[in-house]
């Protein structure tokens, strides 16, 4: 014990090689541990970036591929399915919810996801954390998109703001699809996971974007139309009647069309807009675009028997309108005169919640069931799927799979750091050796007043041990002091969420094995000076 | 208390020391006088056990040193002799009185008879100092680098008092000290050692301080290996 506090107090003296030495390994261990953190963390993040999903359904191809694109957004986004079999698929007894994601369009640089509402719903990512709202509200709306933290901080953007989506990733320019504007109805809080730098709209609108419907335009009485026809039926007279009330800042009541608008009404209320041949009789001489837009029409009608779509279709419209006369209250007032159409749809927005088309080709479906014991079954039924190939992966295999991946880079790491801890222990190595011929003194003097030399042996291992100790024990303050440092610029710069946690086993295990290698380092001037003492005896030389 | 006979011992092939009698009774004041290169060095390493002769005995208090491991007579070092160097005696980086009760962190007996006499470690090394005229508690809190010469050669005789050993070694304790000074240590060191019952060995190349000294040696008489040989 006296050999240990002697030790110290030496290094207390030489306060300069002593602090330099600590230093040095001190940030070593910081480094060592902040490796394993961030290793560590990034596992982690990446593991929690998905939850509650029992299965992904995509095209057949690479679990990891299927995985990168559907919860990553990452690479090739070709490989699609059909939206058929993700229907037939979600109506098997076991599957609690299915929602399907369709990707491949982006917002300067983000990823633009389309799914339906039922997404926010169903996803969850890390402890099967629902996404949330930080702002605005998700609306059912065809054209809102609601969009991550991220990109709301990066692009600056409000709720109410307009965004225009580009096809494909960006690449190319001239390719955006400025006709279907969308208004942002709300920003997620942060979740860290790739859903924070993705704007996520509605399918419908996303096939809107795709399709095109340049043979409804006659159908519409715009400005562009050539149409002199003025028998329309009555959902195109619905549309007029919404776009003048806009233009003219008139109440419904007030406009003279508004009996139309009535009418229509009724007929969707009691269906007797499916009395098809009605219609068609009136517009029997009206053979061009109209009519094919009418039937399309009266298709979404006949299956509207069973869940009142049709009702639910003039809601939207409602819906929209009103949102659009509030967009004009407290929005456009001010700078009316340039853009006081600004929220009215385009004639592309306008046909496409006519005709509310489901795309034919969906990227991936999140599926859901009722109990785990089923995810085999349905994986095994999925990949056997009959009507198109399919492959079904469970998020949570797969993830550690992509994972695996990485091992040779955690393996480089791994590699660096202990060369990093090497360089600290052979910098105190230097320094001792340095210092002995100026402490064979010091030595002899021990000698003398009894010390053997396995004392003078002890005083420099403990010496080591003590420099180490310290380092190490500052290294894990540096590392702390650094973490929650940098834990807020993390997460608000890289979107990168570091959890501190207490050191773990495997770190203590490295802690040791540094404090061991530090006397094993150590031996070697502790021998040295064994050696010097025993011929010098107490015979000081200078 | 001291006992030498047919001491051999050699550096590597070079004969230093051939004594072939020499006893040292307690209680004495001893002044072994030798030339510079006489083996006054290797004969106190040998006294004190650092060095182990070629051939011949060492008995030191009754106690044959060849016949003792080499760590045991470092632990017989630490418990009945104490020593005081030319120069530099202190350890740089303790305070004044850690550097005084130093031997007591090799041996329990100087620590035991240290805190017997004074009820702890720290009042029997200001005891000391007292007694070796340092005064004022400024020097006990004082960096010994800060010490002058004379000031750490006091230090370094009260570290070897602590504990009262048997046997005090000094080689040229005073040879860094002007005359003055010199005669002023070697006075209170007499006097503590006498008190305490201290047998004194005092080396020097100085015969001027043979004076002081009731018994002396003169190493060149005594060993037979002559300087001209070396």
């Amino acid at each position: 014990m006296a050999i240990f506090s002697l030790a110290f107090k030496s290094l207390l003296n030489r306060k300069f090689t002593f602090l330099i030495t600590l230093f040095s390994i001190a940030i070593s261990v910081a480094l060592i541990l902040g490796v394993q953190t961030l290793k560590d963390e990034t596992k982690t993040s990446f593991m929690k970036s998905i939850s509650g999903t029992d299965l992904i359904v995509g095209a057949r191809g690479a679990s990891s591929q299927l995985l990168l694109s559907s919860v990553f957004h990452i690479g090739n986004t070709t490989n699609t399915i059909k939206y058929d079999s993700y229907k037939e698929i979600s109506q098997l007894p076991v599957v609690e919810w299915a929602v399907p994601i369709s990707l491949g369009d982006s917002h300067k640089g983000y990823t633009v996801m389309a799914t339906e509402l039922s997404f926010f719903d169903h996803f969850s990512y890390a402890n099967k954390q629902s996404l949330s709202v930080q702002s605005g509200e998700i609306s059912d709306d065809m054209f809102a998109v609601i969009i991550g933290s991220d990109v709301a901080k990066k692009l600056n953007y409000k709720v109410g703001d307009n965004v225009v989506m580009t096809h494909g990733g960006g690449e190319i320019d001239g390719h955006d699809h400025d006709n279907i504007p969308y208004f942002i109805s709300a920003i997620l809080t942060s979740s860290f996971t790739a859903i924070d730098q993705t704007l996520i709209i509605s399918l419908e609108a996303m096939e809107a974007m795709h399709t095109e419907h340049n043979d409804f335009h006659s159908a519409l009485p715009s400005e562009q139309s050539t149409r002199t026809d003025t028998q329309q039926d009555d959902g195109h007279k619905h549309e007029q009647h919404d776009h003048d009330a806009h233009n003219n800042h008139d109440t419904h009541n007030d406009h003279a069309a508004h009996n139309d608008h009535d009418d229509h009404d009724d007929h969707d209320e009691h269906a007797a807009h499916n009395d098809h041949d009605d219609h068609n009789d009136h517009d029997a001489h009206d053979e061009h675009a109209a009519h094919n837009e009418h039937n399309e029409h009266n298709d979404h009608d006949a299956h509207n028997d069973h869940n009142d779509h049709d009702a639910h279709n003039d809601h939207a419209a409602h819906n929209d309108h009103n949102d659009h006369d509030a967009h004009h209250d407290h929005h456009d007032h001010a700078d009316h005169a340039d853009h006081a159409h600004q929220h009215n749809d385009t004639p592309e927005q306008r046909i496409a919640r006519l005709l509310q088309i489901k795309p034919e080709n969906i990227n991936a479906v999140f599926i859901g069931l009722t109990s785990r014991q089923a995810v085999l079954g349905v994986q095994n039924y999925v990949n056997n799927y009959k009507n198109e190939p399919l492959t079904a992966i469970m998020p949570a295999v797969a993830l550690q799979e992509l994972w695996a991946f990485f091992a040779i880079a955690e393996v480089a790491l791994d590699i660096v750091t202990v060369f990093v801890v090497l360089v600290g222990l052979l910098g105190m190595l230097s320094i001792i050796l340095m210092s002995l011929n100026e402490r064979r003194r010091e030595m002899a003097i021990l000698r003398s007043v009894g010390a053997r030399p396995g004392h003078i042996f002890a005083l420099i291992i403990g010496e080591a041990a003590a420099v180490c100790f310290s380092g190490i024990v500052m290294g894990i303050a540096l590392l702390y002091g650094l973490l929650f440092a940098l834990q807020a610029p993390l997460a608000n710069h890289f979107g990168f969420y570091l959890d501190i946690n207490f050191l773990n086993l495997n770190d203590l295990w490295v802690l040791a094995t540094i404090q061991i290698s530090a006397l094993i380092i150590a031996i070697i001037p502790g021998v040295l000076i064994y050696k010097t003492s025993l011929s010098d005896g107490m015979n000081i030389k200078f | 208390m001291i006992k030498i006979n047919d001491l051999c011992f050699s550096w590597k092939t070079t004969p230093v020391i051939n004594i072939s009698n020499l006893h040292i009774q307690t209680g004495k004041h001893l002044f072994i006088e030798g030339p510079s290169g006489s083996g006054k060095s290797t004969l106190l390493s040998l006294l004190a056990g650092v060095l182990t002769p070629n051939s011949g005995g060492i008995e030191v208090l009754k106690q044959p040193l060849t016949s003792l491991s080499s760590s045991q007579k470092d632990s017989f070092r630490a418990d009945h002799i104490g020593f005081i160097f030319q120069q530099f005696n202190l350890i740089p980086y303790l305070s004044v009185i850690d550097n005084i009760t130093l031997p007591c962190s090799f041996s329990t007996i100087r620590k035991q008879k240290a805190i017997t006499r004074s009820g702890d470690l720290k009042s029997e090394a200001v005891r000391l100092l007292k007694a070796l005229g340092l005064t004022g508690e400024d020097i006990f809190q004082r960096n010994v680098n800060e010490l002058s010469v004379g000031q750490q050669q006091r230090v370094a005789a009260a570290r070897a008092m602590l504990g009262s050993p048997e046997i005090i070694i000094a080689d040229e304790p005073t040879s860094a000290l002007d005359s003055a000074h010199r005669d002023a240590f070697i006075s209170t060191l007499f006097n503590e050692c006498d008190k305490e019952n201290i047998t004194l060995i005092f080396v020097s190349h100085d015969s001027s301080l043979k004076k002081h000294f009731n018994h002396h040696i003169n190493l060149g008489a005594i060993n037979n290996i002559k300087q001209e040989q070396q």
